[in-house]
């Protein structure tokens, strides 16, 4: 393989793009290339930049696009459930189409109408105050004249006191793990950090900034956590953090809290920042704070 | 409230059997729908909003990918991975709004100011807690250099590139979802990836 060969090959090379025998065409080139093997290292850089990009993404966008999209799927079944609606009213009047049309259309209306829209099925003998629901999931009679039917309630409802109430406390805790919905765990986490002192929200605290797949929400926790910053186990989670969270944004307010506390025993966690740590940026700042600590820069 | 809150979790943690959800959403269950929207459905906003870098038409791309799909979903043979099909299906309304940007010479995300080049996409990030203005404006300019270069690529390299490097898609499944050869988009890759060096000399 020539240089040219081996430039162009690089990109795929460094995404796992090419075969077992390209791979093995292009590492016996570079060994004997130094200046395809800057040209390697020059594209990483590049690539790595690239990863430095502001991610576009945003939890209450997401929360209300599945709301639309319940919206949009419940109007079609509407409009659907319409068509029917009318077809049955037309079999009224046109006696040879009247019986088998008619039938089919009392079938489907009620299908539909179980469900998809459940609020106009029962709004007969429900009053608003009554909970509505998406859709029957069982009927079954006991044969003494009862009905027993099973629906999924779908009825919101409010609840509020008081962050020091045990009940709204836990129900910010779950909604701090809301798997779905990462606005909500933002603002449950926005709200939990005022009440670190309590051992609960700083472990759920904790917990989010380890494994929560959400920038956003482990800044947030960060961000709660820093009145505690001197604490053992909130150190070692930072340290922790600092050499696995793949965001960089996060990674350097851990390197802000974690350095907010003279304590040298950071100093090892710095060093291996800088020998392993991808972006420039981060390991600029490790490497100043280690000069700012009169600490040596590599590990011997 | 405690026993709804383990049935929730027990349900969530529930292994996903992809295809039997397809199927029951096919016989129009609902739930299964449901199940099956979320489990991709973060990826196709992120998919939308990195390539169109703007919120309204994310939120149109979502309503409209998902929306097809639930239309279209009886017609699903399993003749490809079902997140292929999903994927061909967002980005070809993502290509069609780029194009249409294109015709109509929107303006790009990036956007000249007194103080420099600004992605107006990364001004959402402004208000992220940070505390350090230097690390601020460097990845504001970075993030402002990506976007410019992003916008020089045409729609086709724009996605392929956004698909293999962002989404990390390999490329012989971008070539199933944008309907061309593994070789077609390795290509447009290599294409991508020249203008975009180019363009970001000036940071690495």
């Amino acid at each position: 393989m020539n240089c040219s060969e081996a430039r162009k090959e690089i990109p795929f090379y460094c995404y796992g793009e090419c075969s077992g025998e390209t791979e093995e065409r292009i590492e016996a080139h570079l060994a004997e290339c130094p200046e395809c093997r800057i040209e390697l290292e020059r594209h990483r850089a590049f690539l790595d930049a690239l990863d430095s990009r502001v991610e576009a993404t945003d939890g209450s966008l997401l929360a209300s696009c599945r709301a639309d999209l319940r919206t949009h799927i419940q109007s079609e079944n509407t409009r659907r459930r319409g068509w029917l609606e009318r077809l049955f009213e037309a079999s009224r009047w046109h006696i040879p189409l009247r019986i088998p049309v008619g039938a089919m259309a009392l079938v489907a209306l009620g299908w539909f109408g179980a469900r998809y829209t459940p609020q106009r099925f029962g709004g007969l003998e429900a009053n608003l105050a009554e909970p509505m629901f998406s859709s029957v999931r069982s009927v079954e009679s006991n044969g003494s004249g009862t009905v027993q039917i099973a629906v999924d309630d779908i009825r919101r409802r409010v609840l509020s006191g008081s962050l020091d109430d045990p009940h709204i406390q836990a129900l910010l805790l779950n909604a701090a793990r809301e798997e779905s919905n990462p606005g909500v765990r933002v603002e449950s986490i926005d709200i939990l950090q005022n009440n670190a002192d309590s051992e609960p929200v700083r472990n759920a605290l904790l917990d989010a900034l380890r494994h929560d797949p959400n920038a956003g929400v482990r800044l947030k926790a960060l961000e709660g956590l820093k009145p505690y910053a001197g604490d053992e186990p909130v150190r070692r989670t930072l340290a922790d953090v600092l050499l696995k969270d793949d965001n960089p944004g996060v990674r350097v307010q851990a390197i802000d809290l974690l350095t907010a506390h003279h304590d040298d025993s950071i100093v090892g966690v710095l060093q291996d920042v800088v020998q392993k740590e991808d972006n420039s940026y981060v390991r600029t700042r490790c490497r100043n704070l280690l000069e700012q600590m009169n600490a040596s820069v590599g590990t011997y | 409230m405690h026993d709804a809150a383990e049935t929730v979790s027990a349900t969530l943690a529930a292994p996903l059997d992809e295809a039997g959800l397809i199927r029951a959403a096919q016989r129009g269950d609902e739930d299964a729908f449901e199940r099956l929207v979320r489990s991709y459905d973060q990826s196709v906003l992120r998919v939308a909003m990195n390539l169109l870098r703007s919120p309204e038409e994310a939120r149109d791309v979502y309503q409209e990918a998902f929306l097809k799909v639930y239309r279209n979903l009886k017609s699903f043979r399993f003749d490809c991975a079902f997140h292929t099909w999903l994927y061909r299906i967002v980005t070809n309304i993502c290509l069609d709004h780029l194009r249409r940007r294109k015709v109509r010479r929107e303006e790009s995300t990036v956007v000249e100011t007194d103080d420099g080049s600004v992605d107006r996409m990364a001004q959402v990030e402004e208000n992220a807690p940070h505390s350090d203005p230097e690390r601020r404006m460097w990845n504001r300019e970075l993030s402002a250099g990506i976007g410019r270069a992003l916008d020089m690529l045409t729609p086709r390299e724009r996605t392929v590139f956004e698909l293999r490097h962002y989404e990390g898609l390999r490329l012989r499944a971008i070539g199933e979802i944008i309907g061309t050869s593994e070789e077609a988009a390795k290509n447009c890759l290599f294409r991508a990836t020249q203008k975009m060096r180019a363009s970001l000399e000036a940071f690495v």
